[in-house]
């Protein structure tokens, strides 16, 4: 945290949501965005929080309930939980992200589903070669 | 030099059959060096030939910032038909600059979005993202390396198919691939007659990393079985081929490769077997298609200079 708060300058938002996530899971219970914006130690404008908090509630990463006159926000999902959605929206962002990311398998054609299970299924009896 | 001049611009397509059968029967690790080398060379020496073409066509263009003396009659006559082809030149090298440069920017593009995405995670080696849409590949970025892997994918594998998994990731990692397949997807972009070179690099080095996960986990069918369950999982994208093509696909091809001997790595194959032929052909096309257009390149610019006013 100490680096986060000495650091200046432009953050990217991925590590700004990253930085609200966690604060706001060290909080007991729901926690006002007042109260993020103090554990940040005041790094952030209140505005930026309340924006990143938004941001964060589109995703499902956090749920949020009246309390008074503003909200109380609830972390919903962890670190992981916040990077699997940003990731899923890069690779479905990039209509030939295969060309770039080494993807581990691609799609199956229309004969390659059977073909595949009738390799596996042979092999399966002889054991290991 | 006549229609020689072309050459280099048609000779890339002797890498189709060439292609085809080095992926069938070389190594993996050679095929993928081997072919890459190929399309480099021909899609430089092809660039070159555009850009000699297009400097003596259009030199008598009114109003080009060319010498006049380039387009001198001695120096279009080394270029057949060099008014049409001059002209058509232009455009030809202006889409190969610009698909190289968008080629490019998009890989850039994805593997920073990649990182960003990731931003907040603690720094190690393997990002395990919690997500019910099996996938998993290497993000390749200098010293922050990582293999990206979802929960969906690994629940469903059993432990030595997940040691070959990651192990298959890694190997693509080391060996630099994402370089390999950059270098084929602009030497597409330079000539599309090389796009067949780029389909075989992109499952040589699939190929590659499955062999060296073979010998990481010491056993072909974990990682015959990693391949085929991972793609079964994530069946629900259909590859994007032409309906009732009857070759079958690249992640069967791999498990067949793998439930089969592990390939032997020779050096250079003898020339008497369809392997050496083929390797040979696409060595002496390259040799070819490299001195016709050094030789094409040479010339011009001799007669360029000779026709230069100083």
């Amino acid at each position: 945290m100490t680096d986060h708060r000495q650091r200046s300058g432009r953050r990217g938002q991925g590590e700004l949501e990253a930085l609200v996530l966690s604060a706001l899971r060290e909080a007991d219970g729901p926690a006002t965005a007042g109260w993020v914006q103090e554990r940040l130690g005041g790094d952030l404008a209140y505005t930026t929080v309340i924006t990143i908090l938004t941001r964060l509630l589109a995703k499902g990463a956090v749920t949020r309930e009246r309390a008074g006159r503003s909200f109380a926000w609830t972390p919903d999902s962890d670190q992981a939980g916040l990077a699997a959605h940003r990731m899923r929206k890069v690779l479905d962002g990039e209509s030939d992200r295969e060309a770039v990311l080494a993807s581990f398998v691609t799609g199956l054609g229309p004969d390659d589903e059977r073909l595949l299970r009738e390799l596996l299924g042979d092999s399966g009896s002889e054991g290991e070669a | 030099m006549g229609v020689f001049v072309f050459l280099p611009l048609v000779l890339p397509l002797t890498a189709w059959p060439i292609a085809r059968l080095a992926e069938q029967h070389l190594h993996p690790r050679t095929a993928t060096r081997l072919l890459t080398g190929v399309a480099a060379v021909m899609a430089l020496c092809s660039t070159v030939c555009l850009g000699l073409v297009m400097v003596v066509g259009t030199a008598q263009l009114p109003g080009n910032p060319l010498p006049d003396g380039w387009s001198d009659p001695e120096v279009r006559a080394a270029v057949p038909f060099d008014e049409v082809v001059g002209k058509a030149a232009i455009p030809a090298l202006c889409a190969v600059v610009a698909a190289c440069a968008r080629t490019l920017w998009r890989h850039g593009r994805v593997r920073r979005r990649a990182h960003r995405a990731l931003a907040g995670l603690p720094p190690t080696g393997v990002a395990v993202l919690p997500d019910d849409v099996p996938y998993a590949y290497a993000l390749p970025g200098g010293r922050r390396d990582r293999v990206v892997v979802t929960t969906a994918l690994l629940d469903r594998l059993e432990p030595a198919e997940r040691r070959a998994l990651f192990a298959h990731e890694r190997a693509h990692l080391t060996a630099r691939h994402h370089r390999f397949l950059l270098a084929v997807q602009l030497a597409a972009r330079a000539n599309p007659f090389l796009c067949p070179l780029r389909t075989a690099v992109s499952y040589t080095t699939e190929r590659w990393a499955d062999e060296e996960a073979a010998r990481a986990v010491g056993s072909r069918r974990a990682v015959a079985c990693a391949i085929g369950k991972a793609a079964l999982l994530s069946r629900g994208t259909p590859l994007a081929t032409l309906a009732g093509f009857a070759a079958p696909g690249p992640v069967p091809r791999r498990v067949a490769a793998l439930l089969g001997p592990a390939p032997t790595a020779r050096r250079w194959p003898s020339l008497f077997t369809s392997v050496g032929l083929a390797a040979w052909c696409a060595a002496a096309g390259t040799a070819v298609s490299a001195m016709s257009s050094a030789n094409s390149a040479v010339t011009m610019v001799l007669i360029l200079r000779a026709a230069t006013p100083l």
